[in-house]
């Protein structure tokens, strides 16, 4: 019987074998190769892989060729952080900026579920966290926004047992000062994404050695290495200590001073009163702290007569042993120049700058000329802008119309107004054997500076500088700061102001300059005051001396022995033998009374 | 023979199965504590920054100088106190003076301790 039989026949038991006997030959079938059917299936086969490699294809191409990279919380939060910096240290690898870590919190708006809740629990643990403000926030629809940068640990604590979804922390960079104020005014500061924005801060931006936000440029903070600068921390210390104490004493409107390393050109303190605290800078734009040494311009007073007697020495017109007439007042049209303390007598070189003689110094500069004497401030450095690492620094104003007068007064410090910086590098160049060299506030050695430096006037007349400025401390002004032990030569400066286009007496502006050793000198000083008041203890003088003298004489005493140069018990042999030669004063000491 | 060869390199098989997936799991656990260990010493050197601008911010000069005139009996250094080594005094030769003046009270000779025995104030065995 055959199974189509079976189907024709009976209704219900055929109908049970015909769905077996069909099971059976499905199997049958499925295990079974069949030449005849066999080149069709591996057709089929052959078209079903080559679509589904075709789509893979397709999607990778598809995911090659699109440019944007799916946004990531990572790379988002990566851009919006704070870079990492090179730690900034002083001349002997003290700590002045680093950067520890800290934690901000950030949130993803997209994420967060009850915005108003959220708002509510996170200004409950921070509460200097404007409330209406993190609200507009939330309600953006940025894939991320900061809540809070810079979070201690309590509060992450805090905000992490909040639980809330979306809200997440982000490691950052905080740069802190562990000084405080301490040199604020060279190191500078940075802003809240660890941009640089003044000071040598800045400076390491424009050199590109931190450039935090650059596109697929992250900085390995461990390949960063520190910047050490000329600074050093201590004498910049004891600046400052004695600077604030001055300031106080002598109720000035601002004191700053600076130390230069004659041989170097380094800057080893510089402090200007009132300062700020780079670690909360507050308002930058105060100009009550500014800079002074480097951006603030003055009339240096006296103390520019040490350049005038060097061009006039170097001029070859005179020596040590000219004469100046000073025994009359000078006029010149309807202008007369005065002696403050007068002599009316014929001064040599050496008593014009202990007396320190408008009169005599003017002389001196006349018979240089006015173009002598321009070329050389401008050979000086007094004439340009002077540009250090710093960022900030600050044109002279120099008189448009340059007269006999003006030459006459800018010779003893009046009508030209410059950086303290630039006396400093000039003063330094006079005293170091006559290299004038850039101030730098990066450390570096004496062949480097050697390397960068240039000749301005000889060595004997550097020479010559010095035995005056050791004269001036035995004989001149500079007595306070004369701290036996350490043969200092210095010069005071006090230049009236000028208030509604008048010279007035009674604010002035005081200068100091300090060399020590005379005979090898190491470290300049500069201690300057803003309009310091006389006081009855001192004499009633509000003259350089009695303030910008004693301050730098205190610092005399204190820094030498900090930077371990003990007290000389006896004066230096031979101090000064080129000017010995020449038959003028073996010794400074003895000066006045030639 | 054909069984055994079969039994052989399914056992093959297998130990090598087990030897590479015990390979790739002990490398992943030693990636996972290289991972680990790298956090912990970003974490270590963190802390080491921390703590190096702590100690900064502690020993901070006008810190120092505070805490020194408070907290000390002392006075600022004058320039007087400092002196090279060799203009300080020499020093005296060294005088016995418990020596010479026993010698001067004649009592340099041998003392006349009372000897142990008698007093017995001493142990008996050395």
């Amino acid at each position: 019987m055959s199974v189509d039989d079976v189907a024709a026949g009976d209704a219900a038991p055929p109908k049970q074998v015909d769905w077996r006997q069909r099971l059976w030959a499905l199997r049958r079938d499925l295990f079974h190769t069949r030449l005849d059917k066999s080149q069709g299936r591996l057709r089929l086969i052959m078209i079903g892989m080559f679509a589904a490699y075709a789509g893979i294809g397709a999607r990778l191409v598809h995911l090659g060729a699109s440019h944007e990279p799916p946004p990531m919380l990572k790379a988002v939060a990566d851009q919006a952080a704070s870079g990492s910096r090179p730690d900034l240290l002083d001349r002997n690898g003290e700590i002045l900026a680093k950067d520890v870590k800290t934690m901000s919190v950030f949130a993803e708006p997209r994420r967060i579920i009850d915005k108003d809740e959220a708002v509510e629990m996170i200004t409950a643990v921070l509460p200097d966290v404007d409330a209406k403000e993190l609200r507009a926030r939330l309600s953006s629809h940025k894939g991320f926004v900061w809540v809070k940068r810079q979070i201690t640990e309590k509060e992450r604590q805090e905000i992490f047992h909040l639980g809330l979804p979306g809200v997440g922390f982000f490691p950052e960079n905080k740069r802190v000062y562990p000084n405080g104020p301490l040199a604020a005014h060279v190191i500078g500061f940075v802003d809240k994404d660890n941009i640089g924005i003044a000071g040598m801060e800045k400076y390491l931006d424009q050199q590109s050695l931190t450039d935090p936000h650059v596109e697929g440029f992250a900085v390995d903070p461990a390949s960063l290495k520190p910047v050490q600068l000329s600074l050093d921390l201590r004498m910049t210390h004891a600046l400052r200590d004695e600077l604030v104490q001055g300031l106080a004493r002598y109720r000035a409107k601002a004191a700053a001073g600076a130390i230069i390393d004659v041989a170097t050109g380094e800057i080893v303190a510089l402090e200007s009163l009132p300062d700020f605290d780079p670690n909360d800078p507050g308002d930058v734009k105060d100009p009550t702290r500014i800079n002074r040494i480097n951006v603030g311009v003055y009339e240096m007073g006296s103390t520019f007569k040490a350049i005038s007697i060097a061009m006039a020495l170097e001029s070859g017109k005179f020596t040590l042993g000219s004469h100046v007439d000073a025994r009359d007042s000078l006029r010149f049209g309807r202008y007369t120049i005065h002696d403050f303390h007068a002599t009316h007598r014929v001064l040599s070189v050496p008593e014009v700058f202990t007396h320190s003689s408008n009169i005599g110094t003017a002389r001196l500069a006349m018979s240089v000329g006015v173009s002598g004497h321009q070329a050389f401030l401008r050979k000086m450095g007094q004439l340009d802008r002077l540009r250090t690492e710093l960022p900030e620094s600050a044109e002279p104003l120099a008189p448009k119309h340059w007269s006999e007068l003006n030459t006459m007064t800018i010779a003893f410090g009046q009508g030209l107004n410059v950086a303290p910086i630039q006396a400093l590098m000039a003063v330094a160049a006079l005293v170091n054997g006559g290299n004038l060299m850039t101030p730098t506030f990066l450390k570096r050695t004496a062949e480097e500076a050697q390397a960068v430096s240039h000749r301005v006037v000889s060595a004997q007349t550097s020479e010559s500088m010095r035995y005056l400025l050791r004269a001036n401390a035995t004989h001149g002004s500079a007595g306070f700061a004369n701290i036996p032990g350490y043969y200092v030569g210095g010069k005071t400066g006090t230049a009236d102001k000028i208030v509604h286009g008048h010279y007035t007496r009674d604010r002035v502006f005081t200068t100091f300059m300090a060399i020590t050793p005379a005979d090898k000198p190491k470290y300049l000083y500069m201690v300057l005051f803003d309009e310091p008041q006389a006081l009855p203890e001192d004499g009633g003088y509000h003259t350089a001396a009695h303030n910008a003298g004693r301050v730098t004489g205190a610092l005399i005493e204190r820094i030498e022995p900090l930077v371990g140069d003990a007290p000389q018990s006896a004066l230096p042999e031979r101090p000064f033998p080129m000017i010995a030669r020449l038959g003028y004063g073996l010794d400074a000491d003895k000066v006045g009374k030639e | 023979m054909w069984r055994f060869m079969h039994a052989m390199a399914i056992g093959a098989l297998l130990s090598c199965a087990a030897y590479v997936y015990s390979e790739k799991y002990q490398t992943i656990y030693a990636a996972e504590q290289n991972v680990k260990l790298r956090h912990l010493i970003a974490k270590e050197q963190d802390a080491i920054t921390s703590l190096r601008a702590e100690y900064a911010r502690l020993t901070r000069p006008d810190r120092l100088q505070e805490l020194a005139a408070k907290q000390l009996d002392m006075q600022p250094l004058a320039l007087s106190q400092i002196v090279k080594a060799d203009a300080l005094p020499i020093q005296a030769p060294h005088v016995d003076s418990i020596g010479s003046k026993l010698e001067s009270l004649g009592l340099f000779g041998d003392t006349a301790t009372p000897t142990a025995g008698l007093t017995g104030a001493t142990p008996a065995v050395r």
